[in-house]
């Protein structure tokens, strides 16, 4: 293979608190795609960060295309040839698809901008990605996947070298998956490097040439993708072999707990009828857009809903915002952690306590700290989250550890029923044994455990029941003795025929 | 070894999320402090030390309220109307003889009424919190130059010298009243803001609104309360106003929500929301009081201390604004990640 594009030599990088990096070399050579993996809080993001000049490195060497550089700042990274489409993204929401992709680099002539001029070589960048989105549409009124979609489109426009993708897959439908490989593999041709970040490892298979693991800041090993298992990365990964990735304990089915009846909220929540009973975990499989958030958020009372009824242990409770849903015992575990999940200026013990706040105060509502740091130190035990201190903001955690505060805040108090939307989603494989080894001990519990999710290996590995969802209906609904991906897709493909097909498949 | 404990101690004090900008804060008003005694040997006699404390409490009253807005995000510009509203409402009362007690009573109820339209217009509404207040500031001015047919009103008379004395005039263990009536209020909304639930609502919906939603926080009657205290503490400052004076004015109270802006913001309270410590707001007036006073002393004419205190307003902000973008590059200490919990 050709020249190091990259060579990061012995790089340390601390905040406050925390040696995210330390000692870590890196090397990227043309043409190869290398998967950085590591736990949630391994240092992935921090050191692609140092190398597109977001951060500065404290100590160590970085040599682009042979050549030491010094200061890196993301506009001196992008003149070099680096683009970055990092974990959260990053797009003005109120300006145009065009826009954002040019967005620092817009073209003017005389001072004008050339709106016509952009927005024809978006329509080119965005047709080359197979993409259908009008350049002058803003990006508030996309689709999330598509938002993500165009975060690439705005790395490709640079026509940059180095292309670095900080878990690009995560919000991505299917289709488009597998479009960003197309795409990975010709730019790997045209002798691009790409770093490819990813908690999804069986993703790994169709475009890595070769891994290299972190752990704790450290480097641990690197090595070529054909010559290694997959129990070898993730024993690397975690320190240790996991043996049950999807680990299963079986209860006997207790009580209806849960009744929605005629449920009906607004375009994607139509006509939903089912029943969750105690000891069981129920999985709502779909494709994006099918209407499964939705459900949640209307049972959980974000939403309004239109008519029907939601009985709890065959009491019909009226929930018309969150709190009514959480003082029956109801809790939604939302899916998108920036938007629905966190307030990311506040502590990490802030975000766990919020929702349990009734618990931690007495009649005057006065908060007992002392109680407060004791739950949330506890959740922060059960789940495992890697943080410095309780009082640190949670904006500061890794992607993966938000995401489990985002869950710790939830069980946290006792409950019925718990409604988890992709509870998973940007969470190392160890982690996510954790999640699922909580919704069993829930189940244990009696407690009704609903799980919205579009990995299909996790919904076979942990549901005892799953309902399928498309355009807003239940569409078909298995025990899991019966249940296949292929059966799977076909109810999640049955659409009415008068409403023809979503976007998003 | 003692040492490294106090260091640590300190640390753990500066970690506190906003202790850092009132710290900077704080050393400034120091620093002011000393240049003005330089400057005048007169800035620290007992007297004008009386004298400015009082001058800084009606800024400190509508700081925290506009405070308390500033941190759910909001932003209330219609306080100066409403302290005007409060002065003047209060003393067309005492002057057709309604007693000084009952006139405070029925002025602090409409006073409250506005900021209820505030909070309901904003949170309930969806009315931009700019526009929302902004018309309210309009209309509670109209208020205030209607109640007394369009003139300030008559001295409220000897009858209300007990109010006088009570909100201005008067002496309680050595203090002016007034500074009692600021420490008293900062002392209540410090531990509503800090210590309760409902203070612990206001940051969440200022840093993430559907966050605090989903978590079952009532969004509609915590910007309400928000508002409702912004709206008390201009009408204190209004009756404050009014004892000073003993009489109405109806231009009472003109500017006083930039004041209260300018306070709330050199103490490091986020005008995007979410973040701030109260206390802030207590060195941020003291350093317009300060200020204020301190250029008077040396003399400086009123264009030069609008220019002064502008410029050190938007320092100020700015300073704050550098510190924490530098910060992460700063080295820190080799320390390995705690790892909360990870015996297995
Ligand atoms: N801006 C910051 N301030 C303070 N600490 C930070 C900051 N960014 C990252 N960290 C810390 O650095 C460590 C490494 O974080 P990083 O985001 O690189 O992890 P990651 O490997 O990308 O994890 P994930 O898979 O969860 O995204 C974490 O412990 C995190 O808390
Ligand atoms: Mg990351």
């Amino acid at each position: 293979m050709g020249e190091y594009l990259v060579e990061m030599d012995r790089i340390c990088k601390s905040f406050p608190g925390v040696k995210a990096l330390d000692d870590v070399s890196f090397r990227l050579k043309s043409g190869e795609v290398l998967a950085l993996l590591g736990e949630n809080g391994a240092g992935k993001s921090t050191l692609m960060n140092v190398l597109s000049g977001v951060y500065q490195k404290d100590e160590g060497e970085i040599r682009l295309f042979g050549k030491t550089v010094e200061d890196l700042n993301p506009k001196k990274a992008q003149e070099l040839g680096i683009a970055i489409i990092h974990q959260e993204m990053n797009l003005c929401r109120h300006l145009s698809v065009a826009e954002n992709i040019f967005l620092g680099r817009e073209e003017s002539r005389c001072g004008v901008l050339q709106r016509k001029d952009m927005n024809r070589r978006a329509a080119e960048i965005l047709a080359r990605l197979n993409l259908d989105i009008d350049p002058a549409e803003a990006v508030g009124n996309l689709a999330v996947s598509k938002q993500q979609m165009v975060e690439i489109a705005k790395a490709l426009s640079t026509d940059a070298r180095i292309l670095i993708m900080d878990e690009p897959t995560s919000a991505l439908t299917m289709s488009e998956i597998d479009e960003l490989f197309q795409i990975i593999r010709r730019l790997k041709g045209d002798g691009c490097g790409i770093v490819y970040i990813s908690h999804r490892l069986e993703e790994l298979q169709n475009i890595a040439d070769r891994v290299q693991i972190m752990r704790d800041g450290r480097y641990i090993a690197s090595m070529n993708f054909a010559d290694t298992t997959m129990d070898e990365i993730i024993a690397n990964m975690v320190g240790r072999e996991i043996t049950e990735k999807f680990p299963r304990i079986s209860c006997p089915r207790g009580e209806k707990i849960l009744e929605v009846r005629n449920l009906n909220a607004g375009k994607m929540v139509r006509d939903i009828n089912f029943d969750l009973f105690a000891g069981e975990i129920v999985g709502i499989a779909g494709l994006l857009g099918a209407g499964r958030t939705e459900t949640t958020r209307a049972i959980f009372g974000a939403d309004p809903k239109d008519s029907g009824q939601i009985l709890l242990d065959g009491r019909e409770v009226v929930i018309r915002r969150p709190i009514d849903a959480i003082r029956g015992g109801i809790m939604l575990v939302p899916e998108d952690r920036r938007k629905d999940g966190l307030c990311i200026k506040l502590s990490v013990q802030s975000n766990i306590s919020l929702p349990n706040l009734d618990m931690l105060s007495n009649r005057f509502g006065v908060i007992d700290r002392k109680k407060e740091k004791k739950l949330s130190e506890k959740s922060i035990q059960d789940l495992n989250i890697k943080l410095p201190s309780s009082t640190v903001n949670v904006a500061t955690l890794s992607g993966g550890n938000q995401q489990k505060v985002v869950v710790a805040k939830w069980l946290a108090r006792n409950s019925r029923v718990v409604m988890f939307d992709e509870p998973t989603r940007g969470i190392d494989v160890a982690a996510k044994v954790e999640i699922y080894n909580l919704m069993n001990e829930l189940k244990k519990q009696g407690i009704g455990v609903l799980f919205v999710s579009s990995e299909m290996p996790e919904i076979l590995g942990i549901s005892d029941r799953i309902l399928v969802m498309c355009d807003g209906k239940i569409t078909g609904e298995m025990e899991i003795g019966e249940a296949s991906q292929d059966l799977i897709l076909k109810y999640a493909t049955t659409f009415d025929t008068k409403s023809g097909l979503p976007e998003a498949i | 070894m003692e040492t490294k404990d106090r260091q640590n101690a300190w640390k753990r004090f500066m970690s506190i999320r906003g202790v850092g900008q009132v710290v900077t804060v704080t050393a400034g008003l120091i620093v002011l402090c000393i240049v003005f005694s330089m400057l005048s040997s007169s800035f620290y006699s007992e007297r004008n030390v009386g004298n400015l404390l009082r001058q800084i409490a009606p800024i400190l009253i509508i700081g925290i309220g506009q405070a308390y807005v500033l941190i759910t995000g909001n932003i209330d510009l219609s306080i100066g109307s409403v302290v005007g509203m409060s002065c003047m409402i209060s003393a067309t009362l005492m002057t057709k003889g309604v007693a000084p007690f009952a006139a405070t009573m029925i002025t602090i109820l409409i006073c409250l009424g506005v900021g209820v339209l505030n909070g309901t217009l904003v949170a309930k509404c969806k009315v931009p919190p700019f526009i929302a207040t902004l018309g309210t500031m309009t209309i509670a001015r109209g208020v205030a130059q209607i109640v007394n047919n369009n003139y300030n009103t008559d001295a409220i008379g000897d009858s209300a010298q007990g109010f006088r004395n009570l909100f201005y005039y008067g002496k309680t263990l050595g203090l002016y009243n007034t500074i009692w009536i600021a420490v008293i209020l900062f002392l209540a909304f410090d531990f509503l803001l800090g210590k309760t639930r409902t203070g612990r609502h206001i940051y969440a919906i200022g840093s993430n609104m559907e966050a605090a939603k989903l978590s079952g926080v009532n969004s509609v009657n915590t910007t309400v309360i928000v508002y409702v205290v912004s709206a008390f503490c201009a009408c204190v400052v209004g009756l404050i106003t009014c004892a000073i004076a003993g009489m109405g004015t109806m231009d009472a109270g003109n500017m006083y929500e930039m004041y209260a802006v300018a306070a709330a913001a050199i103490g490091g309270i986020s005008t995007f929301g979410g973040e701030g410590l109260l206390v802030g707001t207590v060195v941020g007036a003291s350093i317009w009081g300060v200020l204020q006073n301190g250029l008077q002393f040396a003399g400086a004419p009123v264009a030069i201390r609008n220019i002064v205190i502008g410029t050190i307003v938007v320092i100020s902000v700015l300073l704050d604004v550098v510190i924490r973008k530098n910060k992460p590059r700063k080295k820190a200490k080799r320390v390995l990640p705690v790892q909360v919990g990870s015996a297995k």
